[in-house]
């Protein structure tokens, strides 16, 4: 995380302190009723907002079209914002099995080639 | 030994165990299928859609939704899971996007037996495997279409494959790495096989959460059928109602659910935020008393002080027909 995004937090952060509750429904949604029931409220002191900006950021730095990285935010529930959030490069990126499978028989074959291994005798 | 032999021996040690597939195993299928689920199935009308490089999410949800009656290819599912820079798709927005396409995103308890008695009930099954060894990271998404327990194997969408039968043993080491981690695309109104209240109304919760109200109503109302005597559906319809302005509906929904739970300190505190709307200020305020006393130091508190504060703000009287207790 670089030091200008921590400042960036901290200052909407103290924005937030200061501003006056927001009239609307008080209502517990179903989700947090959900949650409530079924796990701990560890994540809840994270704040959605900041996960939200913070995974938007990701995603444009990730190389997302800045046109969708709105759409696809937005269909982001709050408790996934929050495990997105500062994870975006660590969490597993389901991608292609070919690669993997070539780059361990890349190496079985220069091990071989070197003389480290010597496991495909049949093929001179 | 020489030293060269003994580099091999140690780097053929190694490959045994990072690759399935060279490891001594019981059977996986024969002990869950038993009796209980048919010997083999196989799901052969899922589509099939090969993936581009590294596209295999896409390449999988689509064959998901698909097979869950959505007409979708990969490509506009690129724009909506993959992610360039980590040449890659993200759990989290394999889940979001079949939300897009209104479908109830289920992840499914990481065991073999629900994996089985999902295909069983018809649901072809998205899993993440991690097929890599040591330092290379080799996350893949496949869609497993059936099993066959007499040979002990896995069918599965992969790849490029359409049809690829895998030795359950195998493919249980490579999902195991992946916290099994499993996914279904459901109607909404339909309930996965076995499902798990909590797991079924996150799910369901989750697409009232992103705005699809439409997809999220059968959804809840289906689970208030399968589950009638727990509180959290019926809290969920009547969430619903007060989300498309019925206060009347939301108001007697929260009721029942506080009859049907009197420690229910959510249905309290959503109904006592509709009554102070419908202009009932001291029914509000004898309900969220209730609310406040139930919620304790909870992860519901601060919504409850919150609706506490806003109608003390009330006037203290209840208008003409205001709802009883």
């Amino acid at each position: 995380m670089s030091k200008r995004f921590v400042v960036y937090v901290l200052c909407l952060a103290m924005l937030n302190l200061g501003s006056p509750l927001v009239a609307q429904a008080e209502l517990v949604t179903t989700l947090q009723a959900v949650e409530a029931s079924t796990r701990a409220q560890d994540l809840a002191t994270v704040s959605t907002a900041l996960a939200r900006d913070e995974v938007r950021a990701q995603f444009e730095a990730l190389g997302v079209e800045p046109a969708q990285v709105e759409t696809r935010v937005a269909a982001l529930t709050d408790s996934e914002l929050r495990t997105l959030a500062g994870q975006v490069n660590e969490l597993p990126a389901g991608a292609d099995a070919l690669a993997v499978i070539g780059i361990v028989f890349l190496v079985l074959l220069i091990l071989e080639a070197v003389g480290v291994i010597d496991i495909f005798k049949k093929f001179p | 030994m020489t030293a060269r032999g003994v580099a091999g021996a140690a780097l053929l040690a190694a490959a045994t165990l990072a690759l399935p597939g060279c490891a001594a195993h019981g059977p996986v299928l024969p002990p869950v299928v038993a009796q209980r689920y048919a010997a083999s199935v196989e799901l052969e009308a899922t589509p099939f859609f090969p993936q581009e490089q590294y596209q295999c999410g896409p390449a999988a949800l689509a064959t998901l939704l698909s097979a869950a009656g959505v007409a979708v290819t990969p490509e506009p599912l690129v724009e909506a899971v993959y992610l360039p820079g980590r040449r890659g798709s993200l759990q989290p927005e394999l889940v979001a996007a079949t939300r897009r396409y209104d479908r109830l995103p289920y992840v499914l308890p990481g065991s073999v037996d629900a994996l089985v008695a999902t295909l069983a009930g018809g649901s072809p099954v998205l899993v993440l495997q991690k097929l890599g060894a040591g330092p290379v990271p080799g996350w893949h998404y496949a869609v497993v279409v059936g099993y066959d327990a007499s040979r002990d194997r896995f069918i599965l969408r992969s790849g490029t494959e359409r049809r690829k039968a895998t030795e359950a043993a195998d493919f249980l080491a490579t999902w195991e790495r992946a916290d099994r981690w499993a996914m279904v695309a459901l109607e909404p109104g339909v309930l996965p096989p076995a499902a798990d209240l909590g797991r079924y109304m996150e799910a369901a919760a989750g697409l009232e959460a992103v705005g699809r109200l439409d997809a999220a109503a059968p959804a809840y109302a289906a689970a208030a059928r399968q589950w009638p005597t727990e509180p959290l559906p019926r809290l969920a319809l009547a969430n619903l109602a007060y989300a498309r302005g019925d206060l009347v509906a939301a108001e007697r929904g929260y009721r029942d659910v506080a009859r049907l739970d009197p420690a229910d300190a959510a249905a309290r505190n959503n109904r006592a935020e509709v009554l102070g709307q419908m202009g009932c200020g001291a029914a509000a305020r004898k309900e969220i008393e209730a609310a406040r006393a139930l919620a304790g130091e909870g992860p519901l508190a601060p919504t409850v002080a919150s609706t506490a504060r806003k109608i003390a703000a009330l006037p203290d009287r209840d208008a003409a027909g205001c709802p009883a207790d």
